[in-house]
């Protein structure tokens, strides 16, 4: 009986040291609380900040998935799993399903928290949505679409903003990802024009999960771009979702990286860690209390607010024409071909200044129209019944994580109560019983109770023997004690009918309790393992409430994606149509009122340092660059130069801005260039490092330069210092 | 609101506009001229009638061709007699009254265009204008006259010094009287929020500009721009006068871009509110709730069931079935 007690005991111990429940828990607040601060930069610098005929920031998000593409989202998710593994078996199951379509539901919703927190803070029109359809490209890999026209106006950045749950519902109360309830994972890039940040390829902030896959995708966009120019076309690429990129496996591409607190103004994207945020449970209960629900916003406070002053402290940093103006040109063309390569650099002539006006308040036009259309997908997903439903959600979700939390809470209690029970156990069988002794056997007994002792090593056998002798001369004494004492207490009738029960001989299994014990820890033990029977209750009952809540929300999930496609759908819709006539409208507009330009823009040779030949857009003479535009040429190695300013005879000459993409990364020449060469001082931005004031002589870097020495810089205004 | 030009009114009585109409923008003679077909002419004087007859065909010659010897001093010295003849606001005062009193709009409409006006008047500007300039307009002379003295072709061609003169009278006042000017234009505008609309300032800034051209041209007839002194000043408003112009045509297409992104955002407004409305309607919100009923039973049956399961495991390791 001892030897079967003693099994129960050491299985259960060993149950109960893996048997502690996690609570889901999550940080109180988002890395960009800690690390920042409330923006200074005031209202008045960030109007200034707004491009001509652009937005400041557009903010972009997964919102809905392709039906055609359904199946390879879940799978390309499962098989990229973000903070964790996960079990192949997985994959068809119900719950893992809706795990990865609620983020989509999710990603609409909070998405909107940080576009109100960004339009509170930006100027009036400043700021749009673009949600995208995840589909299958023509490759039949999985991409990304935006929806809307937002991405067609040039932005200083593009935010993208995503939710992620770790798909395998069995880990939702571990501490992998996940969004559900209070509990949300934000993942997010924000990006520029590769132009604005040559050496990281546009991308200024990453989650870190994302970062090696938003440098490809900006990689990709930038080579998309460049194939584009090199065909004499200004059609400005939208690149795919971050994520997309990193579910789709599309190559990625490392850079130099950055902690969120560090302060330098090196040239490194700034990585974010993936984070588990706790919204306040309180806010989420009263989600559904207030008059205008939409007004509580639990997101806020621990992300939005603090992630929106720190987007608007990296608009304030890049918000020059180089974030703009490549975009900008491409939206220009649409109206006025011969206009838009001559943007990237300007002119004073009067005749060119009114036609820009002219196309950039065209632009204003669009964006602003635009920003209606936001404004209102805002109002339909985040205030109307498809807003309440989400909250609902929410609110119930969260109602699910508690009960699971107070589950484990008391599988945790559970487990100490049966540690307790067996130490206790333990200790008093282990000082008075003959239980105390039982062990594996060497000869495979399983309850032979100096089996420990002949496993021990001694230094010879003799002494081995002895100490057998003298622990099976003890157990002996030891269990005819105690079988006097079961006689006395009237357990037993004799004292040989109590040793042959009990010897560990006779044993088989484990001890049954329900006979007459022997010894104290019989209450411990059976408090123990009552303990431990409570645990795995609790466990199953826990993931039986994760399990059911995935199971039964199917119907109110696939309803609030219908509302939530029909709504961007109708959105879009509408707006499209009026879009299109307003632009027809504005055209002609423009085109009764635009005066003659005594020079034009268009494509001709460029020759970069007279080596090579690509193509020019700008103005020309005699077929080669005579003037200002831009200049790309793609080589079959996979190496480009893009340059923005002037040439003569299609070579680079004067102030110009040279960008070098080079299989070992991408950096940027400014200042001016004789014959097709670097000279003089320019300004150097590559990755890791602080742009740095070079000087140059034929092509060829000489030494460094005072950082404030003044550049020539093709760019209205930006010709001062590093 | 159709507001029509203050000056076509004035300028289609005569039937022609002569030289300086055939210099003004496409853009100012098609406002002009449609403008013009809803004209009162009555409203011309019987005096404008007759100059009309004699004035189709003038010839465009300069009747000033050399430059009368003449210092800087003198040119300041005499704007400033001139100026500082009369007390300010007497003078201000009387010449206001003189304004046509046809209602608020008109009254908004002659202040601003007075003041515009003096727009890009530098003080040597003024004084060349000073100089050059001969009217006998007094402060009695209504305003409407004057205006329609500078419009006059005839006056235009065969006299420009009186054209010059008139234009003096009102760039005066406008310099002078700003304050008062700016008063009533202020208070006008407080009186009647639709004065301010950017449509009706282009038709004061359109009216303004073929006024200034035509200050420009009989300066230049008058050979204002070899003066010693003074010729660079009217070259220089002659130029201004290309900026001023892009300006006036920018703010008419700002105000025509406007109206129409008005009415564009408006429309897309009211029909994506319309359309969300119908959409969030569609919502069921008892699918949510029925879910969550749904889960809470089989949560009732899951809880039942664990327990259960529990109870029979204790069962068995405690009557040794395990």
């Amino acid at each position: 009986m001892t030897s079967r007690l003693f099994k129960v005991l050491l299985l259960g111990t060993t149950l109960l040291a893996t048997a502690c429940a996690s609570t889901a828990s999550g940080s109180k607040q988002s890395a960009f609380v800690k690390s920042s601060k409330k923006s200074s930069v005031s209202k008045q610098k960030l109007e200034a900040d707004v491009p001509e005929g652009g937005i400041l920031a557009v903010v972009r998000y997964p919102a809905v998935v392709e039906e055609g593409a359904r199946d390879k989202f879940r799978e390309a998710y499962i098989n990229s799993p973000i903070g964790g593994t996960i079990k192949s078996q997985l994959k068809d199951k119900t719950q893992v399903h809706n795990v990865i379509d609620s983020t989509i539901v999710k990603s609409n919703y909070f998405a909107l928290s940080l576009y109100k927190e960004l339009v509170a803070r930006l100027p009036e029109h400043s700021v749009l949505l673009s949600p995208h359809e995840v589909k299958l490209g023509p490759d039949g890999k999985l991409t990304s679409v935006p929806i809307t026209q937002a991405e067609t106006l040039p932005s200083v950045v593009a935010i993208d903003f995503a939710t992620y749950s770790f798909p395998d519902p069995d880990k939702m109360m571990g501490k992998n990802p996940l969004t559900f309830g209070d509990l949300i994972s934000p993942i997010v890039t924000v990006k520029t024009d590769h132009r604005a940040a040559v050496p990281t390829h546009g991308v200024l902030l990453s989650s870190q999960p994302l970062t090696e896959a938003a440098v490809g995708n900006g990689y990709q966009t930038v080579q998309a771009d460049l194939a584009e120019l090199q065909s004499g076309r200004f059609k400005s690429t939208v690149p795919e979702l971050d994520f997309i990129s990193l579910l789709s496996n599309d190559p990625t591409k490392s850079t130099a990286t950055q902690s969120l607190s560090t302060s330098t103004e090196k040239n490194g994207v700034q990585v974010s860690p993936l984070e588990k945020i706790r919204m306040d449970g309180k806010t989420i209960l009263a989600l559904d209390k207030t008059k205008n629900q939409g007004e509580i916003d639990p997101l806020q406070p621990v992300f939005s607010e603090a992630f929106a002053n720190r987007v608007i402290d990296i608009i304030n940093d890049n918000a020059d024409d180089k974030a703009a103006m490549a975009k900008r040109a491409s939206a220009i063309a649409s109206y006025d071909p011969s206009l838009a390569a001559l943007t990237f650099v300007g002119s004073d002539s009067p005749e060119y200044q009114a036609r820009f006006n002219y196309v950039s308040r065209m632009l204003d036009a669009e964006r602003k129209y635009l920003s209606v259309q936001s404004l209102r997908l805002f109002d339909g997903v985040h205030n109307g019944e498809m807003g309440a439903q989400v909250r609902d959600m929410l609110k119930a979700e969260y109602g699910i994580l508690q009960k699971r939390r107070d589950l484990a809470r008391k599988q945790n209690q559970a487990t100490a109560l049966a540690i307790i029970g067996a130490a206790a156990t333990a200790a008093t069988m282990g000082g008075g019983s003959p239980l105390a002794l039982g062990g594996a056997g060497s000869d495979g007994g399983a309850n032979d109770p100096c089996g420990h002792v002949r496993r021990r090593p001694f230094s010879s056998p003799t002494q081995q023997r002895t100490a057998l002798r003298q622990c099976y001369a003890s157990y002996e004494r030891r269990l005819q004690d105690s079988c006097r004492g079961a006689v006395r207490d009237g357990r037993f009738r004799t004292v040989q009918e109590c040793v042959n029960q009990n010897h560990y001989r006779n044993q088989r299994g484990a001890g049954r309790l329900g006979t007459p014990g022997i010894g104290g820890g019989n209450i411990f033990l059976t408090g123990a393992i009552y303990a431990a029977t409570q645990i795995f209750a609790y466990k199953d009952q826990s993931a039986a409430v994760g399990d059911n809540y995935l199971s039964s929300i199917v119907p109110a999930l696939e309803q609030q994606t219908a509302i939530q496609v029909s709504l961007i759908d109708s959105n879009e819709t509408i707006t499209a149509i009026r879009f299109d006539d307003l632009k027809d409208k504005l055209k002609t507009i423009y085109l009764e009122k635009q005066r003659s330009l005594d020079v034009v823009a268009s494509n001709c040779a460029f020759n970069g340092d007279g080596s090579s030949s690509g193509t020019w857009m700008g103005v020309c003479d005699g077929g080669t660059a005579n003037g200002s535009g831009v200049g790309v040429i793609k080589k079959a190695d996979g190496t480009a130069v893009e340059y923005f300013g002037y040439a003569t005879n299609g070579i680079p000459n004067g102030a110009g801005y040279m960008i070098i993409h080079e299989p070992s990364g991408s950096y940027s020449l400014e200042g001016n260039f004789s014959a097709g060469k670097a000279e003089g001082v320019m300004r150097v931005s590559k990755a890791g490092e602080v742009d740095q004031m070079r000087n140059y002589s034929g092509g060829q870097d000489v030494g460094g330069a005072s950082s404030k020495s003044v550049i020539n810089s093709p760019f209205v205004g930006s010709s001062s210092g590093a | 609101m159709f507001r029509t030009s203050t000056l076509a009114i004035i300028i289609s009585a005569f039937g022609a506009f002569g030289a300086v109409a055939q210099d003004a923008t496409p853009t100012d003679m098609t406002a002009i001229t449609e403008t013009a077909k809803e004209i009162v002419v009555d409203q011309a004087t019987q005096t404008v009638a007759d100059a009309v007859t004699n004035s189709t065909e003038a010839a465009p010659d300069p009747v000033v061709t050399s430059t009368p010897a003449f210092t800087l001093q003198d040119a300041l010295a005499s704007g400033e007699r001139a100026r500082s003849a009369d007390p300010v606001q007497e003078k201000c005062i009387t010449i206001m009254n003189g304004f046509p009193n046809s209602g608020h709009e008109g009254r908004y409409q002659f202040f601003k265009l007075t003041r515009t006006l003096a727009d890009d008047v530098d003080p040597m500007m003024r004084s060349a204008i000073d100089f050059y300039g001969d009217s006998n307009v007094t402060y009695q002379t209504p305003v409407v006259e004057v205006i329609e003295n500078i419009a006059n072709p005839v006056y235009r061609q065969a006299a420009p010094e009186i054209t010059v003169g008139n234009m003096g009278y009102l760039i005066d006042f406008a310099l002078d009287c700003n304050d008062y000017l700016t008063g009533q234009i202020e208070s006008l505008e407080a009186f009647d929020q639709n004065l301010t609309q950017a449509d009706f300032d282009v038709v004061i800034g359109e009216d303004a500009l073929f006024m200034k051209q035509i200050l420009s041209d009989s300066l230049f007839r008058l050979g204002a721009q070899d003066h010693d002194v003074y010729g660079p000043y009217v070259e220089a408003y002659a130029d201004n006068l290309v900026r001023a112009r892009n300006d006036v045509e920018f703010t008419s297409f700002e105000a025509q871009l406007a109206n129409l992104e008005s009415v564009y955002m408006n429309d897309l407004d009211g029909r994506l509110a319309r359309s969300n409305d119908v959409i969030n309607n569609e919502m069921d919100r008892e699918a949510l709730a029925n879910a969550l009923e749904i889960t809470n039973d089989l949560n009732d049956q899951s809880k039942l069931q664990t327990r259960q399961k529990a109870m029979r495991t204790l069962s068995r390791i405690l009557n040794g079935g395990w």
